[in-house]
């Protein structure tokens, strides 16, 4: 195994591979170790195996950094990896991009809006999207609702592909951005800064969150069909509280909520 | 099973792809294309890419030719997938 040298530099390096040439900041530390500096103080770790973390050792400054191992891991290399990073993620290799492609993710900009990988977890019908930031993402099972075409998710066979912007659950494909766009409020806003041909009228908001969830507009009880059609069309400036109350309860969101989708 | 949209070789040589997939962001109707980490989505109705960001210009111009070709193929896949919300509902319906 290589060592990584005591000035932090990296003792192997790929000189062919584009892509660390125009990031400096991710290293291939050892060919089952990559490192990502994000920021002055603080950086990504990725090992492929257990065996590189054994170079962690007690007292090194790594309380900032946070460290992905594509291997199960006993539960007292867990203790002992999580006292020394801010934080850990650890699973089966099956559940992550391969690592050319992991080191793609790790290298964009978007990562945090990529996933690196997914685990399932059976006993609480719940995927976990393992983000390109190592943030974590749960999506319940009941989620992904077969199609009409008969394609029905196999939670059994889960993998993400395409660079971390699609979940494969056997036959059946879900773009992770359909994922964070219903799940975390921070994608929607930076996604409303970085779209166009999106009208940022809360009507719109309104049209395509009800959409996305499926509500027919006569689906609001209390609310009539014309009324929630004029809301979408703007010609409501804003509804009353308590309508706006009612058709997030339908929604599954909170009111404030609505004008991010 | 989300078949992507067949690419003359070139183009996937280049690791380029077309899809719908069985979950997606519904509204408007769309087809993503697909490039390493980076994606375009094709609105169905407008017949034109729906973000500034990354540049629709790095999408090459065969590849957007084949969308308006197969346009119609686009269609029928997303109204087999996504049956709530068909390509040919008008904006405001």
């Amino acid at each position: 195994m290589v060592v990584l040298d005591p000035a932090g530099d990296p003792v192997q390096q790929d000189a062919a591979d584009d892509r660390e040439a125009r990031y400096p900041q991710l290293m291939v530390v050892a060919e089952d170790l990559l490192r990502l500096r994000v920021s002055e103080r603080s950086a990504y770790w990725v090992a492929t195996s257990a065996s590189p973390t054994s170079r962690f050792e007690p007292g090194e400054r790594l309380g900032r950094d946070r460290l992905l191992v594509t291997e199960e891991i006993d539960t007292t290399l867990r203790e002992y990896l999580e006292a020394l990073f801010l934080d850990v993620v650890a699973g089966p290799p099956a559940s992550f991009l391969p690592l050319d492609q992991m080191r793609e993710v790790l290298a964009s900009d978007d990562r945090q809006d990529l996933a690196l990988g997914v685990l399932v977890r059976a006993d609480r019908e719940a995927v976990i999207l393992i983000r390109g930031d190592l943030g974590r993402t749960v999506v319940s099972w009941s989620w992904f609702q077969p199609t009409p075409d008969g394609t029905a998710p196999d939670f059994g066979d889960v993998e993400v592909i395409d660079y971390g912007l699609t979940v494969r659950l056997g036959r059946y494909e879900a773009a992770v951005e359909a994922i964070l766009y219903e799940f975390d409020r921070e994608f929607r806003v930076r996604e409303r800064q970085r779209r166009i041909e999106m009208d940022p009228s809360f009507g719109a908001a309104l049209r395509r969150l009800r959409i996305q969830k499926g509500v027919p507009r006569s689906g609001f009880e209390g609310i009539s069909e014309r009324e929630i059609a004029r809301i979408e069309r703007s010609e409501v400036a804003r509804p009353h509280a308590s309508t706006l109350r009612a058709i997030a309860d339908r929604l599954g969101v909170e009111p404030a909520d609505i004008e991010t989708y | 099973m989300p078949e992507p949209l067949p690419l003359p070789q070139s183009l996937s040589a280049e690791g380029w792809k077309v899809k719908i997939r069985n979950r997606e962001r519904l509204e408007p109707p769309h087809a993503t294309v697909i490039r390493g980490t980076r994606f375009w989505r094709w609105n169905l109705r407008s017949h034109q890419f729906m973000d500034r960001d990354p540049s629709p210009g790095d999408v090459p111009d065969e590849l957007v030719r084949l969308l308006h070709v197969h346009h119609d193929d686009l269609v029928r896949r997303w109204d087999s997938v996504h049956p709530g919300n068909p390509v040919g509902t008008p904006e405001g319906e």
